[in-house]
């Protein structure tokens, strides 16, 4: 790491097209969300926050926000969970690549593609369905429960598993990779067991890049629209599906509406952001300073 | 950065290992052959678990869809100019970010992440005005520009990691014998950082494969793209052929690899063997 002096203007011209870009559409864009959001038309008794009053009303609004919250929660802890344990064990026990290889599969295609292979797999007359039915644990489809299109909003969270678990072993086998074992062995030699070892040597190591991944994933799942769109229900709907048919309906006259629901799942978004990155602040400052 | 001497000792435990193994076939690769096996199919009555028959008639009846080789073909143009935005982009902030400390560091490093916290759906619905005022939408350029949006901030991830690992050691040797900045680039960091370069360019396109939010409302439906062929087929169309278009979803990717990689092949020379460490 180079330290250079103020007249230096060469890390200011390597960042600088990307930081354009950043700036003219991501912030810009979400500041006119900001503003079109906004009542600014001055007319007697009405208030500048008339949208979001309007967006509170809404029949489907409040059950809709609920369902993103749940569902982006339960898919962002499961795969993490998952994903770790898998990481931990690929780790330990499966070295060989192709076993690696196999289980980022999922990253190569598309999220509704993977939808679809949750309606051949997991749909009432899907595989699993059948393979019930061959083991006469059930006798017709109708028996098997609605796990796609359904209102919790099961299949959603199972598809997000299959693409997002890649992921999160995509961001933690590096950390195992770096990790010093010898702390192990000091972890071992004083009698601790698996769980002492992962809590003492992983996982100090592993929390600061599963804070990030679990952001990156929340604030995608929240406002992602392909699969909600393909596998939800028409009530309740997801915030992001609810967004964009107001949006993209011909008449404009929702579109504010939109714009404030947007505005108002960024917000919850940067909260969550700042909420988690707080918690962790003062311990990878340690982590920094100890490497 | 410590690299750890050795794997810690395992004491054998066989049934967990191999259950590990059988979850990742069950889990992740199990529905890829259902997958396979239903475009193949003709008439997969319920509860078998492998179909009757094989045929062709799904793949054929897909191949009579009309709007398929030109989807495909702006499918992959939009993949590769965004892949190849992304570089462009990507690669010089990755080095300014891992190579140097400088006043305002830690604002343009939250720019940069802000794509991925900030709704890329807001984002889009924000330009929309813009890009209608500057004739964007409606275009294949102004789908390629908001494709850019949800890429980048992994791009420059990946690159900021790679000058991380690499250091700047090779730049100065370089400079010390005299080869210009271009040079530089074209012989030391081409080569060195070709794994990060697969790797940025495979997740650019597979992101931009996925979207259809983004293109449907900047391509205002005139840019077709295979996904907003694909979405109208998932309600409507028969179990088999959509079988063979999931299938056309996976092959892409690969065949973008199988692509970029003769690319390279073709236009870089010299030493590429040499691995980043």
């Amino acid at each position: 790491m180079r330290s250079l002096g103020l007249n230096n203007h060469k890390p200011y011209l390597l960042v600088l097209p990307a930081l354009i870009f950043f700036s003219l559409f991501v912030l810009y864009g979400i500041g006119t969300v900001f503003a079109e959001s906004l009542n600014l038309s001055l007319n007697t008794g009405s208030s500048i926050v008339k949208y979001y009053i309007e967006l509170a009303e809404k029949p489907g609004f409040w059950s809709g926000l609920i369902l993103s919250l749940q569902v982006s929660a339960a898919a962002t802890l499961l795969s993490i969970i998952i994903g770790v344990y898998l990481a931990r064990q690929f780790y330990r026990r499966v070295p060989d690549s192709i076993w690696h290889a196999l289980a980022w599969l999922p990253m190569l295609i598309p999220h509704f593609a993977a939808g679809y292979l949750a309606v051949l797999l997991l749909s009432q007359s899907g595989w699993f369905s059948g393979l019930l039915a061959q083991v006469t644990l059930i006798q017709e489809t109708s028996r098997f429960p609605v796990l796609v299109n359904d209102k919790n909003g099961l299949g959603i969270i199972v598809t997000y598993l299959w693409k997002e678990i890649p992921f999160v072993l995509l961001m933690s086998m590096p950390v195992y990779r770096r990790m010093d074992w010898r702390y192990e062995d000091v972890v071992r030699t004083l009698g601790g067991g698996q769980w002492q070892v992962f809590k003492t040597v992983e996982w100090p190591a592993l929390l600061p890049v599963l804070v990030e991944t679990g952001i990156i994933l929340f604030a995608f799942i929240f406002s992602a629209f392909e699969l909600p769109y393909l596998l939800g229900v028409t009530y309740p709907k997801m915030i992001s599906v609810m967004a964009y048919q107001w949006f993209y309906e011909g008449s404009w006259s929702n579109r504010p509406l939109a714009m404030a629901l947007m505005t108002v799942s960024t917000v919850m978004v940067l909260i969550v952001a700042v909420v988690l990155l707080g918690l962790i602040q003062g311990k990878r400052y340690r982590m920094m300073r100890g490497r | 950065m410590f690299v750890s001497p050795a794997r810690p000792e395992q004491q054998e435990k066989p049934i967990l290992t191999n259950g590990i193994k059988i979850f990742v076939l069950l889990f992740f690769c199990l529905p890829f052959a259902i997958l396979l096996l239903q475009s193949f199919s003709a008439g997969w009555q319920w509860p078998r678990l492998l179909p009757g028959t094989f045929s062709w008639r799904a793949w054929q009846s897909l191949s009579r869809e009309p709007r398929m080789i030109p989807a495909i073909s702006i499918t992959l143009l939009i993949g590769l100019a965004v892949s190849l935005i992304n570089l462009i982009l990507g690669i010089p902030a990755g080095k300014g970010l891992a190579h140097y400390r400088f006043r305002g560091k830690s604002l343009v490093e939250a720019v940069f992440l802000l794509p991925l916290l900030i709704p890329t759906l807001a984002v889009v619905m924000g330009i929309h005005i813009f890009m209608i005022r500057v004739g964007l939408t409606n275009t294949v350029w102004g789908v390629i520009l908001v494709h850019v949006i949800p890429t980048l901030p992994y791009t420059i991830r990946i690159f900021r990691h790679a000058f991380e690992n690499l250091g700047s050691k090779w730049e100065e040797q370089a400079a010390t014998l005299g080869a210009s900045q271009l040079t530089i680039y074209r012989t030391v960091w081409l080569p060195l950082l070709i794994p990060s370069i697969h790797s940025a360019l495979m997740l650019s396109f597979v992101i931009s494969l996925s979207q259809y939010a983004l293109t449907a409302i900047i391509g205002g439906g005139n840019v077709v793209t295979l996904a907003m062929v694909y979405f109208p087929y998932f309600q409507s169309s028969n179990r088999s052929v959509l079988a063979c278009f999931t299938v056309i979803f996976a092959l892409l990717p690969l065949s973008f690899y199988l692509l970029m990689y003769s690319l390279y092949k073709l236009f870089i020379r010299g030493p590429g063997h040499y691995r980043g460490c």
